[in-house]
């Protein structure tokens, strides 16, 4: 009986899991710039981690292997947001201009641009 | 005698510095010369650098000007802390009076012409950087004709790590002021103070690698036991002094029982926001609206903004991009998330988890009127004026970076 | 005895192994954005997420193989995935000053 709940919590949670990892991959590959593309990686990303892991000590029970676990998902949930936030103020520096709903130019033409003003400062 | 005036407690304005130039004698007398600051803090060698700062002030045939100046560090800053800022300020008075009897001391029998005034700075704002602790003492510099500045060479003010770029440099840059070090020993014998706050940081940062070697192990076996102890007492003796600013005291014990109830509540905020943000990404249309936005939030301290920080990068839709003191620019993707933001719901229970249930009761960010949408970016000009010092002034011009 | 894949005859072996599979996938997915940028923060973001993928993928393969010491390898693989995120956001931005 518990066995059988224990296999259905994991099984669930791997659901969970696959669900907002395909989120974030899907946000990822859809989203038209590197801000809003940091948002899924940082967020979905670390949930869907979140969650397998959790199946994953669910599975090993109270061993050591289910506190390292749980050590890994500690690690993922401080280490994920701020290498989202190091990278977006990288590219907040190198000058890379968010994207909005009135722009009609592609993320490569922003890039583009940012690179053109990059190359200007640079000159000066 | 001295002519000792004594600090005034209490500052609201910026960077206030009420005290006037007063020599003894009234004001027949010409300003003395050799008008020199000194920076303050707790440290190991501050005796020496006053020794030192006297001596220097009565050099040459003129009378001599000291300042002592004590730049409070942020965490402990804000009057709305209660007791723990009422004691800091009670703590750096009793310092200040202390540098005051000391100065008197080294000046003996030159004491006549020897001016000391003692001031501290930096109450009513958040000194993050050395840069911004540099700003404050060249503030006071500047207003009292300051002509050299003597730095204590373990002064640390408790701004940011001992790896950022030191204050000195910031200093030379910030004014023309000459900056010095005071040439003091360092090999000497520590006070008692320091000795034992360094091994308090030392003890607690052991603890923490030990253990985690443990948790890595597995098996707390004999060998295991004895590695850990090795690797902990090195990890210990080469980083406690990068890894802690200030000593783990019992307040930290409260913080991390309330962080325990935070994380719950963190949780369901990233679920519930993620399922938000999933059914947007999941649709054809991909209807979403970013806009880049400022809060000006109200935590202070390194460890606060940092918590806040993440928790907002943590919380889908929402995504810090760059963090300047207490106000943070936030990347927002839909416009639920970007209400959440203004409703400050994570901001109040950050200030929870740090200064208790008493503070959780500040208006929310839209309230302060701390919001701003950054884009579309005609709109960020208007915001020069209103703004900080630093970061309205950098925002707008890097936003508005491709008018050259 | 090691198990074929998906054919254990353990139920949650084959959850996990499953499990394992798609996320490979999906890493595999996220190549497209590594491969075509257009800016290198797009390249270290996408590279992030796959390597969080690759510590879950670990983590599955740990539990589902029962080799507890991939979870040590995990552990050590996400924190060398984090500092390189931050390590080349910060040379992009300070141009070799990394520390």
């Amino acid at each position: 009986m518990i066995e059988a709940a224990r296999d259905g919590a994991i099984v669930a949670f791997v659901l969970l899991g696959l669900f907002f990892t395909f989120v974030s991959t899907a946000g990822v590959l859809r989203l038209p710039d590197i801000y809003s593309r940091a948002h899924t990686a940082s967020q979905a990303d670390t949930l869907g981690a979140g969650f397998t892991l959790a199946a994953v000590a669910l599975a090993i029970g109270f061993e050591t292997g289910s506190y390292k676990t749980v050590l890994l998902l500690f690690f993922i949930f401080i280490t994920n947001p701020t290498a989202a936030h190091a990278i977006s103020r990288a590219a907040e520096e190198q000058g890379i201009e968010p994207w909005t709903t009135d722009d009609d130019q592609t993320d490569e033409e922003l890039y583009r641009d940012s690179k053109l003003e990059t190359d200007g400062g640079d000159n000066e | 005698m001295v002519f000792v005036r004594p600090h005034t407690p209490f500052f609201n304005e910026l960077f206030p510095c009420d005290l006037h130039t007063q020599s003894i004698g009234g004001g027949g007398r010409p300003v003395p010369d050799n008008r020199l600051l000194v920076p303050v803090a707790e440290s190991s060698t501050l005796r020496q650098t006053v020794e030192y700062a006297v001596r220097t002030a009565l050099e040459g045939t003129g009378s001599g000007y000291l300042e002592f100046v004590y730049v409070h560090s942020p965490e402990v800053s804000d009057e709305r802390l209660g007791d723990q800022a009422e004691a800091n300020i009670e703590t750096v008075t009793a310092l200040l009076d202390r540098i005051t009897v000391w100065a008197e001391e080294d000046a003996g029998d030159n004491s006549k012409e020897l001016t000391v005034e003692s001031t501290h700075v930096g109450r009513d704002r958040y000194l993050f950087s050395p840069g911004d602790v540099g700003t404050a003492l060249a503030a006071v510099a500047n207003r009292n004709d300051i002509e050299r500045m003597v730095l204590d060479p373990e002064y640390n003010p408790g701004v940011g790590s001992p790896l950022l770029r030191p204050l000195e440099v910031e200093l030379t840059r910030l004014t023309d002021v000459p900056v010095e070090e005071a040439p003091v020993q360092r090999q000497v014998r520590r006070p008692p103070l320091l000795l034992r706050s360094s091994s308090i940081q030392a003890g607690a940062l052991f603890f923490v690698s030990f253990m985690f070697y443990q948790v890595l192990a597995g098996t707390f076996g004999l060998f295991d036991l004895v590695t850990g102890a090795i690797s902990g007492t090195i990890v210990a003796v080469s980083l406690s002094r990068i890894t802690f600013n200030h000593d783990p005291s019992v307040s930290w014990i409260g913080r991390l029982a309330r962080f325990v109830v935070f994380v719950p509540y963190l949780f369901w905020e990233i679920l519930k926001a993620n399922v938000l943000v999933a059914k947007v990404i999941l649709q054809p249309g991909l209807p979403i609206e970013p806009r880049l936005t400022r809060v000006d939030t109200a935590v202070w301290g390194s460890l606060p903004v940092t918590t806040l920080a993440n928790s907002i990068t943590l919380t889908p839709g929402t995504l810090t991009v760059r963090v300047e003191g207490r106000s943070l620019m936030v990347h927002t993707l839909v416009p639920g998330a970007r209400e959440d933001l203004f409703d400050g719901g994570l901001e109040r229970a950050v200030r929870f988890v740090f200064y208790g249930r008493n503070a959780m009761s500040m208006p929310t960010p839209r309230e302060r009127d701390d919001t701003t949408i950054l884009q579309p970016r005609d709109e960020s000009k208007s915001l020069e004026s209103d703004g900080g010092p630093h970061s309205s002034g950098k925002t707008a011009g890097e936003s508005g970076g491709d008018e050259q | 005895m090691m198990p074929i894949l998906f054919l254990s005859g353990d139920a949650m072996t084959d959850v996990f192994l499953l499990a394992a599979a798609v996320f490979m996938l999906l890493a595999t997915a996220m190549l497209y954005r590594v491969i075509k940028g257009p800016s290198t923060q797009d390249r270290v973001l996408a590279v992030n997420v796959l390597g969080t993928n690759t510590v879950v993928v670990l983590a599955l393969l740990g539990a589902g193989l029962d080799v507890p010491s991939l979870l040590d390898i995990a552990l050590v693989y996400a924190l060398l995935n984090f500092l390189m995120s931050v390590a080349i956001s910060k040379f992009t931005v300070e141009q070799g000053g990394v520390l």
